[in-house]
């Protein structure tokens, strides 16, 4: 017996080496996901159009960073085979690294572009997706099926229908533009002659409100989309400026001096009911909403150098975020409400955009050696990409990227330079 | 008759013996099974966050994040960028968006530093100071790698941690394999965690693989099980093998 006591005594360490460690891997690189897009057969007269799909497809989901787009040089499928899962060879896919499959055939129907789509999961063989649509112009087509790979893919809707809005300062003109978001189909909303400063749309895409010197003095002036026809919102004091309308349309935060110091307000969607949130003798100003509605991010330099602040959308419990950099402005939070997007200056005196978490105050970066300047962030509805402005070129242009930053593109190459874009509301 | 063996004797005497050391040894591993916790998942138990810091000089504290690598597209310009059209009466340029080859803007060169002083022997010693403040600052703001003093040369994070140093490498190079398709939505992610057991033979290779939890989330277990097979572990040192070949080492994957 007392021999069974020493066996057992010497196979407790051995149950004690059985604890298991544990160590934690996160931060995933993100890898795009490998997308075979063949070219898409036209019906009688419509090469042209097909042509300009396949292009425009293409060029909105390389804009995403979340697909890698094989090159057609590569395929081995020939180039004749069919629309449906059982003629087509997927092994042929599979072997050039694809995972999912794109085709498409475009057709004209009088003044109409028409198409079908059809999205095949390589490894599992078959399709998973098939949509038919008629729409006015080639663009507005690929556009559309951009949205439903792209929603297939996240399970969220779809931002290339979408526009974006900027100011084109020209010699004494500053128009307010519209362009897609690949910075094609661009067209001048309004063209003022005074300083016009800080579009920011109505979440209905009606309406884009602006900071103009109309009178004289900045004031918030609206102007309608599509027609442009301008309205007079809120004049306040010696200055109005930076207004942005709250996520339910329904109110308005800006930023306005009065008596020389300047604050952060809020009024309702007509200008009316006008109230006070902040009132340190230090500016307070470029107010942010959440996408709840609830609070608002804004800059501060109370603390002596601008910084993001936070506050409940009534003005209560104001707090610093951020501690870092000595130069923070135009906080945009992110539709997602997970980060706010900021300009800083950083420690070699150049402007970068970075990301800040409102519940951490954990600090990302996302430009960086591209120019001296790059500034004035805007997210697209779903959160997934920002554009912005930046010198890396020579004159101010607009690019888009990736809240990671490791992926960006410009996407406008305009003579006078391009500022201050908003990126407008998901379409309906 | 003191000295004989148990075995020696006859069968009567042997086989209650025998019958009692199986039981007990059945107990013993029984027992030993039981122990162990219930799913294996101890959600409670601290995971060791094992990272090698860099050696190198601490960034300082109130300074904005710099990026380790910095974004990889620093182009200045998309080929196909279109200019926006001019308004006014003579109707803007139909939106025919040729792809015309828009002249390639010459990056802005870099403004030199500021110039360093060169005051012909009569500076004074606080502007000498000051200028030396912002030679040194400059000289700062240029470093590209930061660290602690305390780190390795081979380390990757910039914040100070403690951890086993084994377990340091192995999760470095599952961190270097860790890939994940960038279609997977954020509010997926947030959500995504798994954990895998993997243990590891004398030359680093990866023997067996199994979840003991997974996420649910297919593109993510599917992806974890890829990255775990194209990572090259490290040979553990020999005094800690037979604790990976068999006990094997436990991975939280997360987002």
């Amino acid at each position: 017996m007392r021999k069974l006591l020493v066996a057992l005594a010497l196979l407790v360490p051995a149950l004690a080496l059985a604890q298991r460690q544990y160590i934690d891997v996160g931060s995933p690189d993100f890898r795009p996901l490998a997308l075979a897009v063949t070219n898409f057969p036209a019906g009688p007269g419509a090469q042209a159009d097909a042509i300009d799909v396949q292009q425009t497809f293409r060029d909105d989901l390389a804009l995403t960073g979340f697909f890698d787009l094989l090159d057609p040089r590569s395929f081995l499928a020939d180039a004749s085979e069919g629309t449906s899962a059982s003629s087509i060879r997927f092994t042929r896919w599979t072997d050039v690294g694809a995972e999912g499959l794109v085709k498409a055939v475009v057709k004209r129907e009088g003044a109409l572009v028409t198409g079908e789509l059809h999205l095949y999961d390589v490894r599992a063989g078959r399709e998973v997706l098939y949509r038919v649509y008629k729409e006015r112009t080639a663009r507005a087509l690929a556009h559309r099926f951009a949205d439903d790979v792209l929603q297939f893919y996240t399970r969220e809707p779809g931002i290339f229908r979408t526009r974006i809005a900027a100011i084109r300062k020209g010699k004494g003109s500053w128009d307010l533009v519209l362009m897609d978001v690949d910075g094609k189909g661009a067209e001048v909303l309004r063209r003022e002659n005074t300083i016009t400063l800080l579009p920011a749309w109505r979440p209905d895409g009606g309406e884009i409100l602006v900071t103009s010197y109309r009178s004289g003095k900045p004031e918030i002036w609206g102007f309608r989309v599509p027609d442009g026809t301008a309205r007079p919102v809120i004049s306040l004091g010696d200055l109005a400026s930076g207004a942005v309308y709250s996520p339910d349309g329904r109110s308005i935060a800006f930023t306005a001096s009065v008596d020389g110091n300047s604050d952060v307000y809020v009024s309702s969607a007509d200008g009316t009911g006008i109230r006070r949130l902040t009132s340190d003798p230090a500016t307070d100003t470029s107010p942010t909403w959440s996408p709840d509605g609830r609070r608002i991010a804004f800059i501060s330099s109370r603390s002596g150098n601008p910084h993001v602040y936070v506050m409940n959308a009534d003005g209560t419990d104001q707090r610093r975020l951020t501690f870092k950099g000595n130069y923070n402005q135009t906080p945009r939070w992110s539709p997602r409400g997970d980060q706010i997007a900021f300009t800083a200056r950083d420690e070699r005196k150049v402007f970068d955009v970075f990301l800040v978490s409102p519940e951490t105050g954990k600090i990302a970066r996302v430009t960086q050696d591209q120019g001296r300047t790059n500034e004035e962030p805007s997210w697209a509805p779903n959160g997934r990409l920002l554009v912005l402005v930046s010198d890396r070129g020579g004159r101010p242009q607009l690019v888009v990227a990736n809240p990671a930053g490791d992926r960006q593109r410009v996407i406008t190459a305009d003579a006078a330079g391009v500022a201050s874009p908003t990126w407008g509301p998901a379409a309906p | 008759m003191t000295g004989e063996s148990a075995l020696t004797r006859g069968p009567d005497r042997l086989w209650p013996l025998l019958f009692a050391s199986v039981a007990l040894h059945a107990g013993v591993f029984a027992a030993a099974f039981l122990a162990r916790p219930p799913a294996v998942v101890d959600l409670d138990q601290k995971p060791i966050v094992a990272k090698l810091v860099r050696l190198g000089e601490k960034r300082p504290e109130q300074w904005l994040p710099r990026r380790d690598v910095p974004p990889p597209e620093a182009a200045p310009r998309a080929p196909d960028a279109v200019p926006i059209p001019v308004p006014g009466p003579p109707a803007p340029p139909a939106q025919k968006t040729v792809a015309l080859p828009a002249p390639k803007v010459a990056p802005k060169p870099t403004p030199p530093r500021p110039a360093s002083a060169t005051t012909g022997g009569k500076g004074s010693d606080a502007l000498s100071r000051a200028l030396d403040k912002v030679r040194k600052d400059d000289k700062l703001a240029s470093k590209e790698r930061w660290g602690d003093p305390s780190g390795v040369s081979g380390g990757d994070a910039t914040d100070a941690s403690e951890g086993d140093r084994y377990l340091g490498l192995v999760t470095q190079a599952l961190q270097a394999s860790y890939r994940l398709p960038a279609t997977i939505s954020e509010q997926e992610r947030a959500q995504l965690k798994a954990t895998v057991v993997l243990t590891v033979e004398a030359d680093g290779r990866v023997s067996t693989f199994r979840f003991e939890k997974r996420s649910g989330n297919a593109a993510f277990d599917q992806a974890l099980e890829r990255a775990v097979r194209e990572s090259r572990l490290p040979p553990p040192p020999p005094e800690l093998r037979q604790r990976y070949r068999t006990v094997g080492v436990g991975v939280n994957f997360k987002v």
